[in-house]
């Protein structure tokens, strides 16, 4: 204590003795102007290619500019309303998108924990096994896109004839062909995609769990559920919040895996926000896409926010 | 040096940052014009020489292209043409935004419709009507690529988007090529189907190529020529008689298509077809280059889909103009761009072109001896009817339009498919 007191009054000397001149050299609130030249190109970045768009885009979100014609009109609010009220494909897409989310969502995140509960264990076995759920990650969504949409293919794809292989012709079906189902379809194909990538996450949370609570909990004698309860879960639970968040975001955005599976325009069962976004620029109707646009950036941002808010998983004690 | 408050720093920060923003809120149509496409007059004269970038979406006639370009710069020393290549899909969607700039595409194409439309009102195209190449062309073929009285682009390919036949199989099921209505062609797919192969492979899963049937199927239902436009500015309607009409001959084809046929891609619709194992393809002529690369052998011809009821069909088929030529008018190059235009229009060198791709062309005098094209040759003189579904301008009209067909053969009923696409229809007019 003594120690620190001398220190603040060592440091508060020359203040006292030589005021003015180290008033000038040393002002906290006045610095070098040079480095303000480091943040620049960052700055300049972010301003060119963040800010000024998110700035076009409410402009334009507020006209009915084409894209290239020089000629627009200022139309208000009417793009906004319009998305909700006369424009069916968008509410369709609205829909499918907030499916897709909570299908990809409960299906990633039970998937990617079970696949870290089984395989956390260093065994060769398991780092095999890790591996190759690991190995969608890595390819690029167009080519994961194309590869399951030929084993959907009725005709020459890999389920239907594995199906009939096994002799259940009768469960063969059109799969992206038939409007009830496609969604559920794809939603698979995304969890294929991008579940292990999450399980790496819950994998690194598992592994953090000291081995000696689960040894004290089994001299307690707790069955396997009782010690995922009241152990396991408290640990992961902050891994789900991210695993929630990515793919929340993440199926929101699955723009590249529909388009890729679905083809350009996708039909209107597989039709989401961001397809429909594209099309409507495609379309030439540059001014509805941008309100479009807004209305996803901030439909994204409210999911975000409440997860935060209704998905504080934290481990018990902190 | 000297030294600048944080306040100052803050405030000169904000000026930059203020500035951005009185930037980015500029029209929108002022500043994105880089290059300046100023409108039809016809491309300037010059030097031939210097690069001219060619954009266009057909990857498949890249190595065809890159030997003409070979051609044409022995020709004119000192000229380089390259390929920007996109995917079709891609060209339709940014096609314009990529071209405006003129950054590539000083020579470029365009699909008929919507698309050649859209580059018109931009004012992307020169004026060709004066041009050495348009005097090449058939006449008759040239309006797909007029607007107004100017002639903006050259239609450089003619297609016929009917099904494709596989001629063996049809002589072993004893079925006819040309049916003279409805009944005859329901009758054919019935020898066909019984003879045991799929009579129509349809890549129902695939929009481009899914719809080119309804191009068949509208053509002589409709009442008037120009029946989509109508359909468009609410003048006719999804709901009328012969609109049902047509969806219900749509239900008709329901066996005689692929099991599954609305999940199918349009490459596994080409398997079938190219292993025999379907008598008929319902793309279009444009895909016989695409089926002999994947080994079919057999004599192909093309099937009209004639959906008359009482034999006096209007139309004994359709067809296309399409891949529309055009100089940008953005374009530093004009001169050798307009050259190249003009070299892909001599007889000598489309004939090249089509014989290669085995695709027809609207240049006159060209000699077809690429074998396919011999035989469908006769095609060109039939009263055929210019492809429906391009006189949409709206996509999401189009799209839906053709999707209640897709919907019917996935088991809607004709009169609910009609009524989902015709209120997206009334909320696009």
């Amino acid at each position: 204590m003594s120690t620190h007191t001398g220190m603040a009054a060592k440091r508060k000397a020359p203040e006292n003795t030589t005021q003015a001149a180290s008033k000038k050299r040393r002002s906290p609130t006045r610095v070098n102007p040079a480095l303000y030249l480091f943040p620049l190109p960052a700055v300049a970045i972010i301003a060119f290619f963040l800010v000024m768009p998110t700035l076009q885009a409410f402009q334009y979100a507020i006209t009915d500019w084409n894209g290239f014609s020089a000629a627009f009109n200022y139309v208000g609010v009417d793009n906004f309303v319009r998305a909700f009220t006369k424009d069916s494909l968008f509410t369709n897409a609205l829909t499918n998108n907030l499916k897709f989310v909570l299908l990809v969502v409960i299906a990633q995140t039970v998937f990617s924990l079970l696949l870290a509960l089984l395989l956390t264990k260093n065994s060769r076995g398991n780092v095999v096994l890790r591996a190759l759920f690991f190995f969608p990650t890595i390819l690029s969504s167009v080519s994961v896109a194309f590869i399951w949409k030929f084993i959907y293919d009725p005709n020459f794809g890999l389920a239907n004839s594995a199906l009939g292989a096994i002799g259940l012709e009768g469960l063969q079906g059109s799969y992206l062909g038939n409007n009830s189902q496609a969604l559920y379809w794809v939603a698979v194909t995304q969890v294929w995609f991008h579940a292990g990538q999450m399980m790496v996450v819950y994998i690194a949370g598992l592994q953090a769990i000291p081995r000696e609570l689960y040894e004290a909990a089994e001299m307690d004698g707790a069955n396997k559920w009782q010690q995922f309860k009241s152990i396991t879960w408290p640990f992961v639970a902050p891994a789900t919040s991210i695993v929630v968040a990515y793919t929340t975001v993440q199926s929101f955005k699955a723009f590249d895996l529909i388009l890729g599976i679905a083809g350009n325009p996708p039909k209107g069962s597989l039709d989401i926000l961001s397809t429909r976004i594209y099309s409507t620029f495609a379309n030439s109707e540059f001014g509805y896409a941008a309100a479009q646009s807004i209305i996803f950036m901030g439909m994204i941002a409210l999911v975000t926010w409440l997860q935060r808010r209704l998905l504080r998983l934290t481990p018990k004690g902190e | 040096m000297s030294q600048i408050s944080r306040r100052q720093a803050m405030a000169v920060l904000g000026a930059l940052g203020f500035g951005a923003t009185a930037a980015a809120c500029a029209g929108p149509g002022g500043s994105t014009t880089p290059g300046g496409a100023t409108g039809p007059a016809a491309p300037a004269t010059g030097d031939i020489t210097g690069r001219v970038s060619f954009a266009h979406w057909r990857g498949e006639d890249k190595a065809v292209f890159d030997e003409l370009i070979k051609r044409f710069a022995a020709k004119y020393s000192g000229v380089e043409v390259v390929q920007d290549i996109s995917t079709s899909n891609d060209y339709n969607a940014q096609g314009l935004q990529k071209v405006r700039g003129a950054a590539i595409g000083d020579a470029f194409a365009t699909f008929r419709g919507a698309q050649f439309n859209n580059f018109s009102e931009a004012g992307i195209y020169t004026e060709l009507k004066n041009s050495k190449a348009v005097g090449n062309y058939q006449k008759g073929l040239l309006t797909a690529g007029q607007s107004g009285d100017s002639q903006l682009g050259l239609p450089y390919q003619v297609v016929f988007p009917m099904p494709m036949a596989n001629t063996d199989l049809f002589d072993k099921a004893g079925a006819e090529l040309t049916p003279k209505d409805w009944d005859a062609f329901l009758g054919m797919c019935e020898k066909l189907a019984a003879s045991g192969v799929v009579p129509i492979s349809w890549p129902g899963g695939d929009v481009g190529n899914g719809g080119q049937l309804f191009n068949c199927m509208i053509a002589n239902n409709a009442p008037v020529d120009d029946m989509c436009s109508q359909i468009e500015q609410g003048k006719l309607k999804c709901t009328d008689d012969w609109f049902i009409k047509m969806l219900n001959q749509y239900k008709d084809l329901v066996p005689y298509l692929q099991p599954n046929a609305t999940g199918t891609a349009v490459e596994p619709a080409q398997n079938l077809f190219s292993q025999g194992k379907a008598a008929m393809l319902a793309t279009g002529s444009y895909h016989i280059a695409a089926v002999r690369n994947l080994g079919a052998t057999f004599p192909i011809e093309l099937v009209f889909p004639n959906t008359s009821t009482d034999g006096n069909a209007k139309f004994e088929g359709v067809y296309n103009a399409t891949f529309i030529l055009g100089v940008n008018s953005a374009s530093k190059n004009q001169a050798a761009s307009a050259a190249w235009i003009d070299f892909l229009s001599e007889p000598e060198n489309a004939g090249y072109y089509a014989n290669e791709t085995a695709q027809h062309v609207s240049v006159k005098d060209v000699e077809y001896t690429n074998a396919d094209l011999k035989r469908l040759s006769p095609w060109l003189d039939k009263k055929t009817a210019l492809a429906a579904r391009f006189q949409f301008q709206n996509l999401d009209v189009r799209n839906a339009v053709e999707a209640s067909a897709t919907a019917v053969i996935s088991g809607s009923s004709p009169e609910q498919a009609a009524e989902a696409a015709q209120k997206i229809v009334d909320e696009r007019l």
